[in-house]
């Protein structure tokens, strides 16, 4: 009681000397202030992505074409989908692109971080090697893989010299996927390994000494130490990779070509929005119903990876 | 004084609207189409992936526009070939068009039928004279009255071949096909005696070598497509043999023009089409080529080779019509054709001017030989493109034809699945 007494009273003010301007008092900021900080923010997000997002919802019930308004239309172009051959091939290759480079992309890295982590002479090399298909151009990697991969690519002959013979990789439907996949893959190793090197630092070391000490192999130390610990970012990378695995456009655009494949047959969602929308003649009401549909599948993905995690919580 | 939460949510409303107006569709109330005024005015002129190799052309032709014609500025802008229809797509909805864009007929269609192009019926008809009939006609859009681009340049092509695969083949070399039958023959031969190591083609067959077999692409009334029909059938079926031979690059159902243009470069395909560009590509970059090069003109069966037609269009939202067609017509007239096609293998489609002796005396050398011999073959051309032949027609054709090749369909069920996506997208184009 005392104390808060004497924290309120003012020091007496030496004789002799003039009183002290009072302490410029520090406004109290208006209620507008956060609105004005987020506000530049706010704008660009409005622009950029509230916009297009309304808009193309609206044009998903139009027939609007690139240079025609277009008239609401409801659920015409939804119907449309469901007897759109392309549309069911365009989902079919996004769900296979999910499935075929999810498992890899959350595993693989933490393998990779596992043995990058090491701090041995050398290491810095190899993490930066691991690392560069990140920051390299898709296109370039693209065009690459391309060459690696055709007929008389490089593989190719590697694989006529041991008498295999020649692999059609990118003329067969569903080899070219797996090109596609194997591209995703191992461009978006070194991303994830990143990520899984953070999750790991914060890994007590005791808990893989207590292991050692009760006799735990390595492959033991794995699955019961480093997976449960970084468990929350696998999810996050499964989450993350899936996302990107069902948008796929680069990968398979430039290894299958502008009309996805033979008879294209690997065509996936992206694709089909770019090629259905676009141009002059461009359907941009039917290439938003895909979008939308595009939008709710990404929607469904993170909702049962959130709930996976969720689950495994409890 | 602080501000009330109404005013902020005004303030925040109009931050948001104010710059979305812009996304709307401007330039409205443009040029009225009526040419008669006084030539003046700041222009934009656009072309095609043109300023690399033809710079001092353009800016020379647009200094002695402006010396002509005084009180005008011509703003050029030049787009890369790729995306070159995207680019005029997102122009014309968002109303920044140039006043004189260079188009084909098939990128003139949808702008015209969207009201973005003059009618030189109506705004020019007095130069109509000046143009070959077949290049005039050649920017008329089926279903629409009236005339949409000035004609430009014309151009068509040879068929390239490499001498030394016809020889190992035991074709040959100074024989090369002319018709498809002989093609088809040739192809099968070279397979065979290369063990399917070398393809004679390496591209499937576009709408173009649907109507240089001989099939009818599209009905009178341009309101339905009819390349489905006995011609078109056997053109796909015989691509199916070769395909199947290895004649036809197995690698062809994913090709591009470029991916064929490069095979053709290493030997993996002995016949591509081309330009007389094409000869000083093949001298630097495959010079072993280029020593057993063989030309040969187009493949046809109809007697008559593809043409390719580029026009140059004004917008009908130009503030200034009259100097934006006096432009358009003076980069068309029969002088600056001549000019430009003594800088690149092109045509002009300006009346007579192929009687030049430019066009028709050789003078021993390759490059002249390909311009004569493409100069006379451009007096019978056909534009094989219809004109409504929209790219995700193309894409339908394509993928359509690959499941032919695929044998996952016959060549009828193919052309007639075809034809029902491309009379789908017609009606729905409008």
């Amino acid at each position: 009681m005392a104390s808060s007494t004497v924290s309120r009273t003012h020091p007496p003010r030496p004789a002799g000397r003039p009183a002290a301007r009072p302490a410029r008092r520090v406004r109290r900021h208006l209620p507008t202030s956060p609105w004005l900080f987020a506000a530049p923010g706010l704008l660009v997000t409005a622009v950029f992505v509230l916009y297009p997002f309304v808009s193309t919802v609206i044009d998903a019930f139009t027939d609007r074409r690139t240079l025609v308004p277009g008239h609401f239309v409801g659920l015409a172009n939804f119907r449309e989908l469901l007897h759109d051959d392309m549309f069911w091939t365009g989902l079919r290759n996004s769900v296979l692109y999910v499935a075929g480079t999810v498992p890899a992309l959350v595993v693989l890295p933490l393998l990779l971080a596992l043995l990058v982590r090491k701090n041995i002479p050398g290491i810095t090399f190899f993490r930066s090697a691991f690392y560069t298909p990140v920051v390299a151009s898709i296109v370039v990697v693209g065009l690459i893989w391309v060459w690696l991969l055709d007929e008389r690519g490089l593989v190719n002959s590697l694989l006529q010299t041991i008498g295999v013979g020649r692999i059609g990789f990118l003329s067969d439907q569903w080899l070219l996927l797996v090109s596609a996949m194997a591209v995703t893959v191992w461009k978006g190793l070194g991303y994830y390994m990143i990520i899984y090197l953070a999750a790991l630092a914060g890994v007590p070391r005791e808990l893989h000494e207590a292991a050692a000490v009760d006799g735990a192999g390595a492959v033991r130390r794995f699955l019961t130490v480093t997976v449960p610990a970084v468990r929350s970012t696998m999810i996050l990378v499964a989450a993350l990779s899936s996302v990107a695995a069902f948008k796929v456009f680069s990968e398979v655009y430039l290894m299958a070509g502008p009309d996805g494949g033979p008879a294209g047959e690997d065509t996936t969602l992206v694709m089909l929005v770019q090629r259905t929308g676009t141009g002059l003649t461009g359907r941009v009401g039917y290439a938003s119903a895909i979008s939308l549909v595009v939008f709710a599948v990404t929607v469904i993905l993170m909702l049962l990876v959130l709930r996976a995690d969720r689950r495994e919580d409890v | 004084m602080p501000m009330s939460r109404r005013t902020l949510a005004a303030l925040a409303l109009a931050a948001l609207v104010l710059p979305l107006s812009a996304c709307g569709s401007g330039g409205d109330g443009g040029g009225s189409g009526d040419a008669s005024g006084k030539v003046e005015g700041d222009i934009t002129f656009q072309t095609w992936n043109l300023r690399a190799n033809y710079k001092d052309y353009f800016e020379d032709l647009i200094a002695d526009f402006e010396k002509k014609y005084p009180g005008t500025h011509v703003k050029w802008v030049d787009q890369p070939a790729e995306g070159y229809a995207d680019k005029i797509s997102a122009d014309a909805a968002a109303g920044t068009l140039p006043d004189v864009v260079n188009v084909s007929p098939d990128l003139l269609a949808p702008l015209a039928k969207a009201g973005l192009a003059t009618d030189l019926d109506k705004a020019a008809a007095q130069y109509e004279k000046e143009y070959l009939p077949g290049a005039w006609d050649g920017q008329r859009i089926p279903g629409l009255p009236g005339t949409y681009a000035f004609p430009w340049y014309l151009n068509t092509g040879p068929m390239f071949y490499n001498k030394e695969l016809f020889e190992k083949a035991g074709l040959d070399p100074d024989k090369p096909p002319t018709t498809y039958d002989a093609l088809f023959a040739d192809a099968l031969q070279m397979a065979k005696k290369s063990k399917g190591k070398v393809a004679t083609l390496g591209n499937v067959p576009t709408i173009e070598d649907f109507g240089r077999y001989g099939a009818s692409l599209m009905n009178k009334d341009g309101t339905a497509f009819t390349f489905n029909d006995a011609k078109g059938v056997e053109l796909l079926t015989k691509y199916k043999q070769l395909y199947d031979a290895k004649a036809l690059d197995p690698q062809a159902l994913t090709a591009t023009p470029e991916s064929t243009g490069k095979k053709f470069l290493t030997g993996a395909v002995a016949m591509n089409p081309g330009s007389a560009l094409d000869l000083e590509n093949f001298k630097k970059q495959a010079p072993s080529l280029y020593k057993n090069i063989g030309i040969t003109d187009q493949i046809t069966n109809t007697g008559h080779v593809n043409m390719y037609v580029m026009g140059l269009m004004v917008n009908a939202g130009t503030k200034h019509t009259p100097a934006a067609i006096a432009f358009a017509h003076f980069v068309t007239d029969a002088e600056n054709q001549m000019a430009f096609a003594k800088k690149v293998a092109i045509f002009p489609s300006t009346a007579g001017s192929l009687d030049d002796p430019y066009f028709t005396k050789e003078d021993g050398t390759d490059v002249t030989r390909v311009r004569v011999a493409a100069a006379k073959s451009l007096k019978t051309a056909v534009n094989y493109t219809p004109v409504l032949f929209s790219d995700q027609m193309k894409t339908a054709l394509r993928n359509e034809v690959a499941k032919a090749l695929q044998g996952k369909e016959s060549p009828k069920a193919a052309l007639d699945n075809a034809v029902k996506a491309c009379d789908r997208l017609l009606k729905q184009q409008g």
